[in-house]
């Protein structure tokens, strides 16, 4: 009984002694991540790599593809949905879908990202590297807000990480904030090795884009030109460059590797069953699309296809057994932006005509500026088919509703409702409030 | 049953302790002339002694004469003045013994048996007096115990009446008789770290003892509480074998943190955690489900705060204790179950799809509205195959399904070890073709005391399963019921020569057959839960006991899609996903019980618990393979998918309890506990939970002269936390690995972290009464409660210029109240016996308060959460009608192609638009006004019969699944009840829309309140039909026990609900309950089978 005792009163004593000592486990942290708190120099790189990923993934395939699907030239593929290419616009482009607000998300989650490494990196001591790291960094944030002028015009501008509501700045400052933007990566970036990386050269061809937007006309020209006299790019074949073969026309393209990728235009839009390797068909060229494209055209392989009774779009190849490549910008559209910011009185027509002589078509001679400027579109409409172009060309260019029979507020996105709500200062995009004013109201 | 024993033995002891005063109590009667029973039955009331007589000494039913007042034992010498019989004292029990039998001090062996009127009872405890003296019965009820002649023999066993015999001069074949006790209060109970009698709780616990007669064939012991318990309302993710249910105990506790219950199995709480690993999105898998149900003896639901804040911060959502069975005292018993069935899914009629001219005529009035609408010239559909007859693929994939079960246990014991030994297997098919779960279940539990002062024990459970998974998901694309519907009423799934008709080219949509034949999707499972105890009874009354739990389970997950798969890529895909998860609790309680002045009695209860989950995870996915015959990823030509995953939280807690009685009459709980949860930043990490309870039982009082009505009245408090769905690191901001770009290694934020995250926590308010009647043949308990929860943990939506969509914090409060009924009744007369249990509850949520209290806060597409409604509510556009005339159709509707036959929509904002930002209202709720259960059991001879219904009065179901009712919006076929109800001109209907090409202003465009069904329900859950044959057969072939039954799960369910379930749940999350994608309803099943023991 004794020994009894002993035992008893040991296993209590053990029990109160071990009990605060299993205190420390309660301290638990994650394997997969660390502290963002206190993160050190070491750190920057990884951010830098970080963020290529982030800019790359956030858009999602919406993002990408929203300016094709909404052009007019895309219906839904499949049996669910009607084949009216202004209808698919009216439902998509509301203030509650899910299509515009995952490409709001997508792109102001990433400038987070990009405005916390621009704060930390300007912390750190000045260097060649941390230059070249904040010029990338630049690059990013006018890349996210091309993509956000384009869609939305006013729209909150943030410069740093904030998590308080923001207000709408006119949409002139969103277009001026995106070209100051390309204007500094161009400066500090690092010169071209890869068109995977960014480069002062992507910067530059991003910043042509965006005056030509501005109606900087000359300007977005000049810039072309620079980069079409570079000696690092060249047309190529779009069978090299949309099956990832090397070439020399792409100044940026995301890399997309399928296992640093969740963006895959093929599987989740594009391809259909019918193809050997798969996809979901979301949208499917109309047959007007599907014609646009002559035989004699060398892009027409790679831009359209049939497979089986399923007409779709080519320019990514994988299907599900894989990504591909997500070309940002690329010398053809130098040659574009160089035409029509020449305009048919600066022989902006010259470089039209080369582009399509190397693509195997014959000259055009439009007699005044407005034919030219139409000639260019059609132009862009064949060579970027699929690239995220068409809509905001028709919009820019004041022809969306000459292309379908859309209202007028169809020329910009309303922003998305979740946000008008969370976020006070945020306002509605006058178009967007027109409805209000209807006479029904009284 | 050892431990049952001693406990009893306790229990006897504090009540039978020598009270020498009582003898001296007055005692009064109403009136002068009355049976000797009546006058007993006063002199127990008011005196609050017991007396036990022998029927065959004494005849109660003779009339005496009684005096006003007197003390108690000249009462007594009065009352039994010429029957040859006297009172004798012992504690608290008066005992009515042979006048003439003088105690001769001399010690005989007497011996017999102990039987009731099925046959011999084992088990039984023999003691004498008080029970210092005291033995238990053997197998075949035998007993021999030495005593004095004179002295009183007392039989005592759980669920039955005491009996007593006065011992004399017949020494051997003694024979006792058993009768059933059917007042329940005397049931124990099993509380949090503890048992206790029923009479003796204060709080609101609801329980549930599985019996042959009413338990259903289920796999889990989730779904046998179903319909059973007041307050506990199930939910099932859809019909599917293994699916996922949702248990909710007392309405809903928490936004996101959770709304399981906590499991305690034998002491040990376990996580609830998926059986499957996360690979695939077509089906989750119920941990529960990997439990043999047949080895639960019984299962306690600690409703309220008071009785579960013991478990303190996991306790919010209640608890569910389920204690395993044990073995007896005595020679080996063997118990054989086993059982045949065949289940079918119901009511498919439901789904008839137009035919192919109904079809055609749809479509092409669709066509021909479009066309007229808008100048355009779309063409007219014509039939490829006319006189096809139509392809039901439906019926192509389905089937009859086959599931066998077989149980054995073993078990048994001495003076000083039991055990119990269980084996079972199962094999379940699913409805679907290729739909199958195999199981495997062990388990042991032993349990011996080595010395007086030290005994231990073990149960160990270990199981393994093999689940051949289907997908019936919502988010997958090969769903099979949608699939199968959602094509056109010609299209067959295989041509001629054998191949596959594929989806988006042949067909409109994934081919089902071709999903089903070239898959291979299965979980193997392996679980180990048990725990491992020591117990030290240091000196009287104070113990400690020392245990150590765990769970381990190992998961493979393995889904393999050939290359004629739909998402095969054309080169077979396959994912080998596999999960570890270990949790491990030790714990360390102080147990004390004393009695002092023989009234009051104090149990109190002082612990330590540490437990420590951790998960890990590994999955890869790999495509191209050789040929479809190999499954392994070594072969693989690439890997798309690489990952593995680890994490972890612990749990320190410290507890507390403390149980009052003074004679019976006044009861009183405290409860402390104070949990420390890893999941919280340091400055926040510890949480206190404190309860308190207390109760009346009035029908102990002296005054109290109603001596076959029992009655109690309860009240309690307490407070409680909850965890349960916040991710293990919430608090931290986090840059997390794995944001690479070309190979290179990238780090991005990943969390902004929240260091004020706190422990959400409840506060419950409880009012309860138990009372009985007629001895326990009927019973009636009511409890009203009130519960606070403040802190509600929530995944707070952001907007997108802050960095991040959802932020983890602290939001608002909400209230659940409710009032809770059960009723049971159980008599009998001759051979015939009637026993019916009936509850029902009511309950009401509603959010109290919010960050910002005026926000309505959309959780999806169809619910928001706002200030005053109920969480879980739906938030739609509500259909008014059908425009009749063009006429009606306002300007703007008008130019967006609104004509006459479509959806006429409110427009709650009045601005001539019909949107989801202004015009959504609040139109109904996930939750029922009320719901319950109600179980009837008959038994004739060897005859039972018992028929259970549930029923839930008031939630409503969204149908999103809108594939049959587009009309026109998509070429797929509409169901044949829509396409034939549909608006064709001014009049028809103002239900169901007209049929028009392209738009989807009447189907896809809004979420809206034409697809809101009312999902209210009457289920007839189980039939069941049972016969055991007479002992006096069976006994010959040394078999105690033989019992055929017929049962039929499902017969039949009363509902509005249009399509196959108004059960079934796409997600089980309390804010976006509520809504249906054709998920398979519950099968109805037929078994048949036996319950053998010898």
């Amino acid at each position: 009984m004794k020994t009894f005792r002993y035992i008893s009163a040991l296993l209590l004593g053990m029990t109160l002694v071990a009990a605060p000592a299993c205190d420390g486990l309660l301290d638990q942290y994650p394997h997969n991540a660390v502290s963002s708190d206190n993160l050190t120099d070491a750190d920057a790189k990884l951010l830098l790599t970080g963020l290529y990923y982030i800019v790359q993934n956030k858009p999602t395939a919406n993002g990408y593809a929203a300016f094709d699907i909404l052009g007019g030239d895309l219906i839904r593929g499949g049996a669910s949905g009607n084949k009216i290419p202004y209808l698919l616009v009216q439902d998509l482009v509301t203030e509650a879908g899910g299509f515009i607000s995952g490409q709001w998300n997508g792109y102001y989650t990433a400038l987070y990202q990009v405005n916390n490494f621009i704060q930390s990196v300007e912390a750190m001591a000045q260097t060649t590297s941390t230059s070249e790291m904040l010029g990338t960094a630049h690059f990013f944030r006018g890349l996210l807000y091309y993509n956000i002028a384009s869609r939305w015009g006013a729209a909150p501008l943030i410069t740093r990480p904030e998590s308080k509501d923001v207000g709408c700045s006119p949409e002139a400052d969103v277009w001026e904030f995106t070209a100051s933007e390309f204007e500094q990566a161009a400066r500090t970036a690092p010169d071209f090795t890869s068109k995977n990386y960014v480069s002062k050269e992507a910067a530059k061809a991003l910043l042509a884009r965006t005056y030509l937007a501005m109606g900087r006309k000359a300007e977005a020209a000049a810039l072309a030109e620079d980069l079409i006299a570079s000696p690092n790019f060249a047309l190529a074949g779009f069978d090299k460059i949309f099956r990832g073969q090397p070439n020399m026309e792409e100044i940026f393209t995301f890399a997309n590797l399928m296992e640093e990728s969740s963006v895959n235009l093929s599987a989740s839009l594009y391809y259909s069953r019918e193809s050997p390797v798969g996809g979901s068909y979301t949208y499917a060229p109309t047959r007007e699309a599907m014609d646009m494209f002559v035989p004699d055209d060398l892009r027409t392989a790679y831009s359209v296809d049939s497979q089986g009774t399923n007409d779709v779009v080519n320019k990514y190849g994988s299907g599900e057994a894989g990504t591909d490549p997500l070309c940002i910008t690329r010398l053809a559209e130098m040659y574009l932006i160089s035409a029509e910011g020449n305009g048919l009185e600066k022989g902006g027509l010259q470089r039209l005509n080369e582009l399509r002589a190397f693509r195997g078509l014959p000259s055009v001679s439009p007699a005044n500026e407005r034919d030219f400027e139409t000639a260019v579109l059609n132009e862009r409409r064949l060579e970027l088919f699929g690239e995220g172009f068409r809509w905001f060309d028709l919009v820019r260019t004041g022809r969306l509703g000459e292309t379908m029979p859309l209202e007028e507020k169809y020329t910009r996105f309303p922003i998305p409702a979740r946000d008008l709500g969370l976020n006070q200062l945020l306002e509605q995009n006058p178009l967007w409030k027109a409805s209000a004013e209807t006479p029904e109201n009284e | 049953m050892k431990r049952f024993s001693a406990f009893i033995c306790m229990l006897l002891g504090i009540v039978l302790s020598v009270n020498v005063f009582a003898q001296n109590q007055a005692v009064t009667f109403p009136q002068e002339k009355m049976r000797i029973s009546e006058a007993f039955g006063i002199v127990e009331r008011q005196t609050g002694l017991s007396i036990a007589y022998n029927e065959d000494l004494l005849d109660v039913g003779r009339l005496v004469t009684l005096p006003p007042r007197k003390n108690l034992s000249e009462a007594m010498k009065t009352i039994l003045e010429g029957t040859g019989t006297r009172a004798t004292y012992q504690g608290k029990l008066i005992l009515i013994v042979k006048d003439n039998e003088v105690k001769d001090n001399q010690l005989r062996t007497y011996s017999g048996t102990v039987r009731d009127d099925a046959g011999a009872v084992a088990g039984a405890v023999v003691m004498i007096g008080s029970g210092q003296v005291n033995t238990v019965t053997g197998p075949y009820g035998e007993f021999s115990i030495r005593a004095r002649s004179g002295e009183v023999l007392r039989v005592t066993m759980l669920g039955y009446k005491d009996a007593y015999l006065s011992l004399g001069s017949r020494t051997e074949n003694l024979e006792i008789t058993l009768a059933l006790d059917k007042n329940l209060l005397n049931e124990s109970l099993v509380v949090g770290y503890g048992s206790m009698q029923k009479k003796d709780i204060t709080s609101a616990i609801g329980s549930y003892k599985p019996s042959e007669l009413s338990s259903r064939q289920v796999l889990g012991a989730d779904e046998l509480l179903q319909g059973r318990i007041p307050g506990v309302n199930i939910t099932s993710a859809s019909g599917i074998p293994g699916s996922k249910n949702r248990v909710s105990i007392r309405g809903i506790g928490s936004l996101t943190a959770g709304n399981e219950p906590l499991y305690v199995i034998d002491g040990v709480p376990i996580s609830n955690t998926s059986a499957d690993a996360g690979g695939w999105s077509a089906q989750s898998m119920n941990g529960l489900s990997e439990m043999n149900p047949s080895d639960i003896e019984s299962i306690q639901v600690l409703k309220d705060a008071a009785s579960a804040a013991i478990y303190g911060s996991r306790a919010t959502n209640g608890v569910i204790i389920i204690t395993t069975k044990k073995g007896a005292k005595g020679a080996p018993k063997v118990a054989v179950d086993a059982s045949m069935s065949l289940s079918q899914l119901t009511r498919t009629d439901r789904l008839d799809m137009a035919d192919a001219d109904l079809y055609l005529e749809v479509m092409n009035e669709a066509i021909d509205n479009y066309n007229m609408q808008t100048g355009s010239t779309v063409e007219r559909l014509d039939n490829p195959y006319p006189g096809k007859p139509q392809v039901k693929m439906l019926d192509m994939i389905l089937r009859t399904a086959f599931t066998w079960n077989a149980n054995v246990s073993v078990s048994g014991g001495t003076d000083k070890a039991n055990y119990y030994l269980a084996a079972n297997a199962r094999h379940n098919e699913g409805v679907f073709i290729g739909n199958e779960l195999d199981k495997y279940n062990f388990k042991t539990n032993v349990n011996t005391d080595i010395k007086k002062w030290l005994s231990v024990g073990a149960t160990v459970n270990l199981s393994y399963s093999r689940n051949n998974r289907v997908p019936t998901g919502y988010d997958i694309g090969s769903s099979l019921i949608p699939r199968a519907l959602e094509q056109r009423p010609w299209d067959s799934p295989v041509n001629a020569d054998g191949s596959y008709n594929k989806g988006g080219s042949e067909l409109l949509n994934h081919n089902p057959l071709q999903i089903l034949n070239e898959e291979n999707v299965y979980i193997k499972n392996f679980r180990m839960y048990g725990s491992a105890y020591a117990r030290f009874n240091i000196c009287r009354g104070l113990s400690f006991k020392t245990s150590f739990g765990g769970d381990f389970m190992s998961t493979e997950e393995h889904i393999h899609y050939t290359s004629q798969h739909n998402y095969g890529k054309s080169v077979g895909v396959l994912t080998d996903a596999r999960k570890s998860y270990t949790s491990m609790v030790v714990e360390n309680v102080l147990s004390y019980n004393r009695t002092f002045a023989d009234s009051f009695t104090l149990d109190a209860v002082l612990g330590h618990s540490f437990q420590m989950d951790n998960v890990s995870t590994a999955k890869q996915t790999g495509q191209g393979f050789p040929s479809d015959s190999f499954d392994v990823n070594s072969v693989a030509a690439e890997y798309v998918d690489v990952s593995t995953g680890m994490s972890a939280w612990a749990l320190q807690s410290y507890f507390l309890r403390a149980t009052l009685n003074w004679k019976n009459r006044y009861l009183m709980t405290l409860t402390m506990r104070a949990d420390g949860s890893s999941k919280f930043a340091k400055d926040n990490r510890y949480g206190y939970f404190p309860s308190v309870s207390a109760g009346w039982n009035i029908s102990e009082e002296p005054f109290w002269n109603a001596g076959s009505i029992n009655a109690k009245i309860r009240a309690s408090y307490g407070s409680t936390g909850n965890q349960g769905g916040i991710g293990s690191y919430a608090w931290q901001a986090l840059a997390a690995g794995g944001y690479n770009y070309m190979g290179d290694n990238g780090l991005g934020l990943s969390s902004q972290g929240n260091k004020d995250l706190r422990w959400e926590v409840a506060d419950q308010y409880d009012v309860g009464t138990d009372l009985s009647f007629f001895d326990g043949a009927l019973t009636f308990t009511a409890d009203a409660f009130i519960k606070d929860t403040r802190n509600l943990l929530y995944s707070k939506p952001t907007a997108a210029t802050a960095g991040y969509t959802t932020f983890t914090s602290n939001i608002g409060s909400m209230r659940n109240k409710g009032i809770e009924l059960a009723i049971g009744g159980n008599v009998g007369k001759g051979d015939f016996n009637w026993k019916g249990d009936f509850n029902i509850s009511f309950i009401r949520n509603r959010l109290t308060s919010l960050i910002d209290d005026n926000e309505v806060l959309a959780t999806d597409s169809m619910h928001a959460l706002k200030v005053g409604k109920e969480v879980g509510s739906f938030y739609l556009i509500k259909m008014k009608g059908i425009y009749q005339s063009d006429e009606d159709v306002p300007q703007n509707l008008y130019d967006q192609g609104v004509r006459a036959g479509d959806c006429i929509y409110e427009d709650v904002n009045g601005d001539g638009e019909i949107d989801t930002t202004n015009d959504r209202q609040f139109v109904g709720s996930a939750n029922p006004k009320f719901s319950g259960g109600f179980n009837n059991t008959f038994s004739f001879k060897g005859f039972d019969l018992s028929i259970f219904f549930t029923f839930s009065y008031g939630s409503s179901l969204y149908e999103l699944w809108t594939g049959g009712y587009r009309l026109g919006n998509g070429v797929w076929t509409p169901l044949k009840s829509e396409a034939l109800k549909r608006w064709t001109g001014p009049g028809t209907t103002n239900t169901t829309p007209r049929a028009i090409y392209g738009y989807t202003w009447n189907s896809t465009k809004f979420a809206n309140t034409r697809f809101l069904h009312d999902a209210s329900y009457l289920r007839c859950r189980n039939l069941s039909l049972g016969y055991t044959l007479p002992s006096r057969i069976t006994s010959k072939a040394g078999i105690d026990k033989l019992r055929f039954f017929f049962q039929v799960d499902n017969l039949f369910i009363v509902t509005p609900y249009p399509l196959l379930d108004p059960e079934v749940n796409v997600s089980l999350n309390a804010m976006n309950m509520g809504y249906d994608f054709l998920y398979p309803s519950q099968p109805r099943t037929f078994s048949l089978g036996l319950n053998l023991k010898f």
